[in-house]
């Protein structure tokens, strides 16, 4: 038997009552939702999934990452690669390379090897990456989404650029995505309770301090940025598994946007501060877009406005930072909030 | 021989645009701290300015070119009053969140309010006409680029080194306390370094929107993403070292464009950037990075 501390329990309970949550929408949804909302809860689980892998490193190490919608579709495109059939590879790529096109693996090896692949790719970035100051390493993730970007687009003959890759066989449906994300919940919570993650969070409070009483700095970093890439490599196998085709727009800066103001929104300190944004925003972007599409309101004839919601999101991210720089939940996690009602 | 010569003078003009635009980025980053990505939003404000003058039929470049850096600075001095001011004194995350979020709301402003599509702007395209010395190929454009980087760079020097303003905004690079207990107004000090960084935009945008000839949201984002890359190389917050950045991010550029075979065309920035991760592996603060003090400043 494991001996927990005072602190990983909480955290146990915390992400318990997170699932519980997570479950009471998925239940909803699937006894009283459309088609319609079925799928756009799933993107919200996978948005969520996605901005989970970014609070365990952007929350734990505090430093900005702006590349986290590359690892996804490097996640996505390299399980659609792996896991589509033969058949349907000769006919979408045939000028693949390498023989890609000459193989099929089952859904769960091509997600491993998805994830592997992710997890080297973002080693190998990541031995630079976490040595770099605060503002220096978020340029250079901004380059690295820059660059995964126009290596999708470049290789058409793998990734078919801004074209669908099709033929992906839909393994999942709402239910599996939920049991991965509630896992997902409990992977990042218990890393933040983790002699790591505290570590890395002191570093993060006091370089200097921290650094003084033996934290490896460098080396917990670089733990917390490739379990984060694990994370978002899930998060774009669930999307590939579920919608069946992908394409490079997606996983570029209109994500990134969306992902960073969930996660500020909510507080990227906690693990609930994530959960609570990406469900936010979720759920109040969809409204913004029904205004964007120029309705009738209350008997005025709107007019069409596209942009609205990217002006939502940018505003989203402005006010809390001037307002409120740790988000709503600040410091605090779910289950901080039940036992302050106690007391 | 020539070709060399063409070849380093390409790198040059690249460079001083980058050069120019990193100047722009570190002279806010010295003082506050602050990563300003609604820099490329400025410059796209410059854009739709020109927009702006040719539908009101005034032709006339100077004007044209004299209202883009006016509204470049005056939309630089209001963000600063808006959204920056609020964040002063945050930690260098919330602050460059802050202006990413104000990224975003300016180019959806543009989207909404303007078009999503490319608007042609042609009041510019005087100033590129093809020039020959001694067999050497050049476009006015680039000698123009090259000079205004250079005057640029020595009237910033003699502002920064002969005017008390200039003094105060290099002491509050240092000690920003300081300077505010000798009795200089911090919001002066503020709005001085905004107001260069959208004149230094501004000028960029002549340049880039001459080139380009249209303006559309997106219009200052790859430039600012180099000039972002070449603070990094450089040292954020050093402006030698932005100039350095910019000059040295140039070089790497034109010697990839003319050593990549052709089939590599598209993938000219992924090699840019991977040799800049290698600069960084060696220098991780960057080139002439300023000494940093982590240990207990309050």
């Amino acid at each position: 038997m494991i001996r927990l501390s005072s602190s990983q329990r909480s955290g146990l309970v915390g992400a318990a009552l997170l699932a519980v949550v997570l479950v009471a929408i998925g239940v909803l949804v699937t006894y009283f939702g459309s088609r319609y909302q079925i799928r756009l809860v799933y993107s919200a689980y996978v948005n969520l999934i996605v901005v989970l892998g970014l609070q365990v490193f952007m929350g734990n190490a505090r430093i900005t990452n702006l590349s986290h919608s590359a690892f996804m579709g490097v996640g996505a495109y390299a399980a659609a690669l792996c896991v589509t059939p033969e058949k349907i590879k000769k006919i979408s790529l045939p000028e693949a390379p390498w023989g890609l096109a000459e193989f099929s693996l089952d859904p769960v090896v091509a997600a491993l090897i998805a994830i592997v692949v992710t997890a080297l790719l973002a080693l190998v970035l990541g031995l630079f990456i976490v040595r770099l100051t605060s503002t220096g390493a978020t340029i250079v993730t901004l380059a690295v989404l820059v660059i995964v970007h126009a290596i999708f687009l470049y290789r058409t003959d793998i990734f078919k650029g801004n074209q669908a890759f099709f033929g992906i066989p839909q393994v999942f449906d709402l239910t599996s995505v939920i049991v991965i994300a509630i896992l997902t919940v409990i992977a990042c919570r218990m890393f933040r309770e983790s002699r790591w993650g505290i570590q890395l969070r002191a570093s993060a409070d006091d370089e200097v301090g921290a650094a003084a009483m033996g934290v490896q700095i460098y080396r917990l970093r670089l733990i917390a940025w490739v379990l984060g890439a694990v994370i978002l490599a899930v998060a774009g196998i669930c999307y590939a598994y579920f919608l069946g085709t992908i394409s490079a727009r997606p996983f570029y800066f209109n994500h990134v946007f969306l992902t960073l103001a969930m996660l500020i929104l909510g507080g990227m300190r906690t693990v609930t501060g994530a959960v609570l944004g990406t469900f936010l925003i979720s759920f109040g972007l969809e409204g913004v877009r029904y205004l964007e599409t120029g309705p009738v309101f209350l008997g005025i004839d709107l007019p069409e406005a596209l942009g609205l919601s990217g002006i939502a999101l940018g505003a989203v991210i402005v006010l809390t930072m001037a307002l409120r720089p740790t988000g709503i939940m600040g410091n605090r996690e779910i289950e901080d909030l039940f036992a302050r009602q106690k007391s | 021989m020539e070709y060399i010569i063409q070849q380093v003078l390409n790198a040059l003009s690249f460079g001083a645009e980058y050069a120019l635009l990193a100047l722009g980025l570190a002279i806010v980053f010295s003082i506050m701290g602050l990563v300003n990505f609604a820099h490329g939003e400025i410059i796209a404000v410059g854009g739709y300015t020109m927009v702006a003058f040719a539908s009101l039929s005034i032709g006339n470049p100077f004007i044209v070119m004299g209202g883009a850096v006016l509204a470049a600075m005056l939309a630089s001095l209001t963000l600063e009053r808006v959204a920056f001011r609020p964040v002063r004194k945050a930690d260098p995350t919330t602050g460059l969140l802050t202006a990413f979020g104000v990224s975003i709301v300016l180019q959806n402003l543009f989207l909404l309010f303007v078009s999503p599509r490319p608007i042609a702007v042609t009041s510019l395209y005087f100033l590129d006409w093809p020039i020959e010395i001694a067999g050497i190929r050049l476009a006015s454009l680039q000698v123009f680029e090259a000079l205004t980087t250079i005057i640029v760079i020595v009237a910033l020097m003699l502002f920064l080194r002969r005017t008390v303003l200039g003094l105060a905004v290099r002491a509050a690079s240092l000690d920003f306390e300081m300077v505010r207990l000798t009795g200089i107004r911090a919001n002066r000090v503020f709005a001085m370094a905004f107001l260069i960084s959208g004149l230094l935009a501004g000028l960029a945008c002549i340049f880039i929107m001459a080139r380009r000839g249209s303006v559309d949201p997106h219009l200052g984002f790859e430039p600012v993403l180099k000039a972002f890359v070449a603070c990094v190389v450089g040292g954020f917050g050093s402006l030698p070292g932005a100039v350095l950045g910019g000059f040295l991010l140039g070089a790497v550029e034109v010697a990839m464009l003319v050593m990549l075979p052709q089939s590599l065309g598209g993938m000219t920035d992924a090699f840019v950037f991977m040799i800049v991760a290698m600069i960084l592996i060696w220098r991780p603060d960057g080139i002439l990075s300023p000494a940093v003090e982590k240990g207990d400043k309050l």
